[in-house]
């Protein structure tokens, strides 16, 4: 267990930033995002979580996959360079990296490894920084998230008083650890704070069970009513990875990009010929609930959801996943 | 590097259109193959993903190949299908697959077969066809029940017509909606005609593809004729972008189409929600 | 004199019981204290779950879209924003005012609640007026079937509409040069998610179809990066131009927290400059200014 000054944070960031770009929530316009580290700037690592994931920086809201040329009837096709930009990602909470192991069921699974994330992923270290305060939003304990330490990252830091305490977690953290070994000091596990409780509790147990014999339940015309539609809860969401493919043609020449997409928008499934197999919010909205609490645990055995609370917080109309898991479970068939 | 080695599946081959066959006055059949042959070998069934690369990709089941090509019938319904109906041979296309899991072909062996396809509802049903003529001792009778909106609109009239009422141990009935002055065929629905023939289920396994409203009262009839469901076979049509079972929009519940379908029994699918 | 929210509860109990509409839409208590989310009452037993507090901030008006195929009534508590909203669908022929039965509360002005979230609940009335009400210039319902009486009489309000208030924001944008204006804005837009909430809750966006829900036909790429969001922000600013009735929650519901109604007001300020004095959903007779024709217009027609 090692130990960093909180004033000597910024040098750790620099010492990383030697061999890799690095990426810790800072304060933009009065919100915090995940923001390259570039000497200075407003660290943001005392204010609970991010308002948006940090799936971003592995599923970026745009990428190009391949440009064209097109001459008449010939037509040629360009790959994008791999991405070999080494990363280190600062300050991920225990729900974001979840969040993270869930995308990589997505992503890297099933028969068909997606490059653009593997590449992204794999060239990326990520040191978690535990809770030890709740927003009221929060609920990751309800999916066995520990706010305390989190799965599947290099480094574990704990806020401590006056700076932070760390613990290389994978041999590439212990080696993270080494390049800032002049700042940190050893210090005992035994000052490990305690984790945070988060504010909001639901138990999920049985859940799955109960929405597979739901779908045609009146339930989710009532539920949806409120919903507007829009597509706020899955883009700041850290698990929703839907995405688009379409193309940008200029002249004999183009680019092909994917973009995030949204279960909750009418063109998502609407077909060619104007079929829609989900033609209202009532259908989208339950597709997208299904799909946390029934689908992704029936396909990958977890929830897709980390009990982040993003959703919850900026739903213009609260519709509130936790609320939603509760009365389901009331329900009776 | 070691990347290089990797296929990224996102990214398409390129490849061309090297025959253009009218199936219909909004059906086309498209011959494609890349500079090193077939783009890949399909099993019946399976899905390609095809684009002219300045206007849009989009999913299509392939209706059969040859040793060099596939073959992709393609109904005009949008953008995409507006510009390929418009291309000529020799256009360079892109192309990825093959996907979906295709029709099981190793447990239909020793089966009777009964094909059930309205309109463009056909083509994929056709891999399988070619495929049981190809490898003829492996299955039993074979029995095709084709319509379409009218005599125009029969797709694959070559083979309804020539090819496979040659083929040993095999039927072709086809009707139509409405005839035209020439048409001496049978005119009425498919699910009506379908009851009329009334095949019997015994040892059978009916494939049937076609708009969803044919689909639908072909079930009733198969019911009624006394088919189970793990009798039927269908196979679906749902937007998808990625063809991988990542993109997230072709899920009906857990399952993916792109992936765990397009082929489905009707008992599988009374297992899935009603969202097709 | 029963409070707002008593009247509230009996009179939607009243309405349904008798089978006068098929629902009630208000606002009920949410997740926590500072939320007063939109609910939907089809029962006469459920009207206990309606509230009025200063957190019922949620513009309702455009939810009546949601019903327009249905032949049922349906009745619709109204504070001065939510009756413009109904005026704006009244103004377009998006409902028909027969199905509709407006019950109009006099609002005093709602909260902010991601600052009172922020204060906390013990500092609860410490907890600043929202945005939208600071410059409200009609607390009361302009168009309502019956309203409700509140203890105190006249509607309390902190601040009163001023003219240079609505639109200092706007001045202050203006007074940037070309470039700094340029650098706020897309900065702000840069964040755009493209979500769609600020469209989706807006009375004024009721197209059936928009161009945003039809990327292939391509107006406007799903692209999230600066020019298509550009696009995005500035031809929905365009299309509620002089229909907007300044009800604010475009900018409440966006999750990033863009200023959209800087953008909005810039355009009701030049319209009042270009075309006179005109406030949107207040007049059901009175045309916007973009929205009427006539012969002695000055302007030539290309």
């Amino acid at each position: 267990m090692l130990k960093i000054a909180k004033d000597k944070l910024p040098e750790l960031l620099q010492a990383w930033a030697g061999g890799a770009k690095v990426f810790v929530p800072q304060d933009k316009g009065g919100v915090s995002v995940f923001l390259p580290w570039e000497g200075q700037g407003n660290l943001t690592l005392g204010e609970g979580n991010t308002l948006e994931p940090p799936k971003d920086l592995f599923f970026p809201r745009t990428e190009t996959m391949y440009r064209y040329q097109v001459q008449g009837k010939e037509a040629s096709l360009i790959e994008v360079p791999s991405l070999e930009e080494k990363r280190v990602l600062v300050g991920v909470r225990s729900c974001d990296a979840r969040s993270l192991l869930l995308m990589d069921d997505v992503f890297l699974t099933r028969g068909y490894v997606d490059e653009f994330y593997r590449q992204r992923r794999e060239n990326t270290r990520v040191v978690a920084l535990a809770c030890t305060a709740a927003s009221p939003t929060c609920f990751c304990t309800a999916f066995g998230i520990d706010p305390g330490r989190a799965e599947g990252v290099d480094v574990q830091m704990w806020p401590v008083a006056g700076g932070y305490l760390l613990e290389g977690v994978t041999e590439a953290g212990r080696e993270l650890l080494g390049q800032g070994s002049s700042l940190l000091a050893e210090a005992g596990a035994e000052n490990i704070p305690a984790a945070a409780k988060p504010g909001l509790a639901v138990e999920t147990s049985g859940v799955t069970e109960k929405l597979q014999r739901m779908f045609e339940h009146p339930y989710w015309t009532a539920v949806s009513r409120k919903c507007l539609g829009c597509g706020a809860c899955t883009y700041l969401c850290p698990t929703c990875h839907c995405f688009d493919i379409q193309g940008e043609n200029r002249g004999n020449s183009g680019y092909k990009f994917r973009c995030w997409d949204s279960c909750m928008f009418s063109e998502y499934t609407r077909m060619a010929g104007g079929h829609n197999p989900r033609p209202s919010k009532k259908e989208r909205l339950r597709n997208r609930f299904l799909h946390k609490l029934q689908y992704f645990p029936e396909r990958y055995g977890k929830f897709a959801c980390v009990g982040c609370g993003r959703c919850l917080d900026r739903c213009p109309v609260n519709v509130d996943i936790t609320r939603v898991i509760r009365e389901v479970k009331e329900v009776t068939l | 590097m070691a990347n290089e080695a990797r296929v990224n599946p996102l990214v398409p081959r390129t490849g061309r259109i090297i025959k253009i066959v009218d199936e219909t006055p909004d059906v086309k059949t498209f011959h494609i193959t890349t500079d090193s042959g077939k783009p890949f070998t399909p099993l019946p069934g399976q899905l390609a993903m095809l684009s002219l690369l300045d206007v849009g990709e989009a999913m299509f089941s392939i209706t059969s190949q040859g040793p060099e090509h596939l073959e992709l019938a393609i109904k005009r319904v949008g953008m995409l299908t507006d510009a390929l109906h418009e291309a000529e041979e020799g256009q360079t296309v892109g192309i990825r697959g093959p996907y979906g899991n295709g029709f099981p072909v190793e447990e239909l062996k020793g089966k009777d077969l009964l094909f059930i396809g309205g309109g463009i509802g056909l083509a994929p049903v056709r891999s399988l066809i070619n495929y049981c003529i190809e490898h003829r001792q492996d299955y039993g009778h074979l029995w095709i029940i084709y319509g379409a909106r009218s005599p125009a609109d029969l797709c694959f009239k070559d083979d309804l017509f020539n090819n496979w009422p040659k083929v040993e141990n095999c039927r072709v009935d086809v009707t139509v909606d409405r005839g035209d002055a020439g048409w001496q065929g049978h005119e009425g629905f498919v699910p009506a005609f379908v009851e009329e023939l009334h095949p019997d289920p015994a040892g059978k396994v009916a494939i049937t593809c076609g708009p969803p409203i044919m689909i639908k009262f072909v079930l009733q009839s198969m019911e009624k004729l006394g088919y189970k469901d793990d009798q039927i076979i269908t196979t679906l049509e749902m937007r998808m972008k990625c063809g991988i079972g990542k993109c997230g929009r072709c899920n009906l519940g857990s399952c993916y189409v792109c992936l765990d379908g397009p082929v489905f029994t009707l008992a599988q699918l009374k297992q899935l929600p009603n969202e097709y | 004199m029963s409070s707002i929210q008593e009247q509230m509860r009996a009179r939607a109990r009243e309405l349904l019981t008798r089978g006068e509409v098929k629902m009630v839409i208000g606002w009920e208590k949410g997740t926590f204290w500072y939320l007063s989310p939109p609910a939907f009452i089809t029962e006469p037993e459920d009207c206990d779950r309606l509230v009025w507090d200063e957190f019922c901030t949620n513009n309702l008006a455009k939810y009546l879209l949601d019903y327009k195929f249905t032949e049922d009534k349906i009745a619709l508590f109204v504070k001065g924003c939510d009756s413009r909203g109904i005026i704006r669908l009244l103004q377009d022929n998006q409902i028909d005012r027969e199905k509709v039965y407006l019950i109009g509360i006099k609002c005093p002005g709602v909260r902010d609640g991601r600052q009172a979230a922020a204060l906390g609940e013990e500092r609860r009335s410490e907890a600043p007026l929202a945005e939208k009400c600071r410059y409200c210039t009609h607390p009361e319902p302009v168009i309502f079937d019956e309203l409700l009486q509140d203890e105190g009489g006249a509607a309390i309000r902190e601040a009163q509409a001023t003219p240079e208030g609505r639109f200092a924001e706007v001045a202050r944008l203006e007074a940037m040069s070309p470039d700094e204006r340029y650098a706020f804005w897309t900065g702000e837009y840069d964040r755009c998610l493209r979500c769609y909430a600020c469209r989706n809750i807006c009375p004024a966006c009721n197209c059936r179809e928009c161009i945003f829900d039809r990327s292939q036909s391509g107006w406007c790429g799903k692209q999230m990066q600066r020019s298509e969001n550009m696009f995005f922000a500035i031809t929905r600013a365009m299309h509620v131009a002089g229909r907007c009735i300044e009800c604010g929650e475009c900018e409440r519901v966006c999750p990033e927290g863009i200023p959209i109604m800087a953008l909005n007001k810039k355009i009701i300020k030049d319209l009042n400059e270009l075309f006179g004095e005109y406030e949107a959903g207040v007049d059901l007779e009175a045309r916007p200014p973009l929205g009427q024709y006539k012969l002695d217009d000055p302007e030539e027609f290309h």
